[in-house]
């Protein structure tokens, strides 16, 4: 599985997107475009992030940028799982 | 209802048993809440398994720890050493009302609350159900400090708080607000201490861990399986299941995961310990 087939799951998971998960790909915009993801739920994303791929996130990584996109979020733990 | 704790009025709600076979010595299970916004999350789920068991002759019992709920106490004036001693007293109220089978169940961080107290009561707990337990109280707390740090992104602002900021004021002995939660630096500073594997190190009794996961892996996390792993060495009587599902103590929508409540059922089916 990609990252971003794991990091989809995860959000579909986390923000309980049910049915909407099967619209989400790369380019799908999140902050500011999810209704769901207001600053508990990226916190809670950014938790499941760290359980799933073993993985810390530092303060200074979190940005809105991040979480741009599917995409930028994908590329990210991409960024961090090769580090 | 309201027991009366060491620090003050706690509301609880009890569910007794609706069958009382009088051949079996009566049982009772208290859950413990988990922190902040999970509690709230998480009420409908612990309502519903308290309806279940009870249903099915365990009493249950459900408890507002001090500061939270409603419980007396405002949150800034929370402390751990506070939840504590109200487990403690809850298990009292069970034990004087004649539930000498008591059990103990606790949802993330609950969990650890549970593990602690668990030792302490006599007569002895006979088991301890762990939802979701939280394994690093550190980690939960960092989880929980950036509630308010997300609450800033995407504002703009170049000079937004950190973690790491947070955690300094809170060690300069300031109250952190996260959320609506005005959390206290004593708190924070015994939630970071927290670590599931040590306080399950000792346990006597067996311990039920019962893990909801949705994902692509059925398996505990790594952080999680060590600490399972640190147990089965210790000759901790530990079993763990996976049970598909959402983190229901996380989601602001109502999210019921049955068959979490189905195999908490079945730890106390037929009356055996």
């Amino acid at each position: 599985m990609r990252t971003t087939d794991h990091v989809i799951a995860l959000l579909v998971e986390v923000l309980q997107l049910g049915d909407r998960g099967k619209g989400l790909d790369e380019l799908t915009p999140l902050l500011g475009a999810l209704p769901e993801l207001d600053s508990m739920s990226v916190a809670a994303v950014i938790g499941a992030l760290e359980e799933r791929f073993g993985i810390i996130v530092e303060d200074e990584e979190l940005s809105a940028e991040i979480f741009a996109t599917v995409g930028s979020l994908a590329a990210f733990v991409d960024q961090k799982l090769t580090a | 209802m309201f027991i009366e704790g060491r620090s003050g009025r706690l509301f609880a709600v009890f569910y007794p048993p609706s069958v009382l076979d009088p051949n079996i010595p009566k049982r009772a299970l208290l859950c413990l809440p988990p922190f902040a916004e999970e509690m709230n999350r998480a009420r409908r789920m612990a309502a519903l398994l308290a309806r279940e068991l009870a249903s099915r002759a365990t009493g249950v019992l459900l408890l507002d720890t001090y500061g939270t709920g409603d419980s007396a106490g405002d949150f800034a004036e929370a402390r751990w050493e506070i939840w504590r001693d109200d487990a403690t007293t809850a298990l009292d109220w069970l034990r004087d009302r004649g539930y000498r089978r008591r059990a103990l169940l606790g949802l993330r961080l609950g969990a650890c609350l549970a593990l602690e107290v668990a030792g302490r009561v006599r007569p002895e707990i006979e088991r301890v159900v762990l939802w979701q337990p939280v394994v690093t109280g550190s980690v939960h707390l960092n989880q929980f400090l950036r509630i308010r740090v997300a609450a800033g992104l995407g504002a703009g602002d170049p000079s937004r708080e950190t973690v790491k900021a947070l955690r300094g004021r809170l060690a300069a002995g300031e109250i952190v607000e996260v959320a609506g939660y005005a959390l206290a630096p004593q708190l924070a500073a015994a939630i970071d201490r927290l670590r599931l594997d040590e306080l399950g190190v000792a346990a006597t009794m067996p311990i039920d861990w019962l893990e909801v996961a949705g994902g692509p892996t059925d398996s505990l996390p790594p952080a999680a399986e060590t600490a399972a792993k640190r147990w089965r060495d210790t000759r901790v009587q530990v079993a763990v299941k996976m049970i598909r599902g959402e983190p229901f103590w996380t989601i602001e929508k109502t999210t019921i995961v049955s068959a979490l409540i189905d195999a908490t059922c079945e730890l106390f089916e037929g009356g055996r310990a």
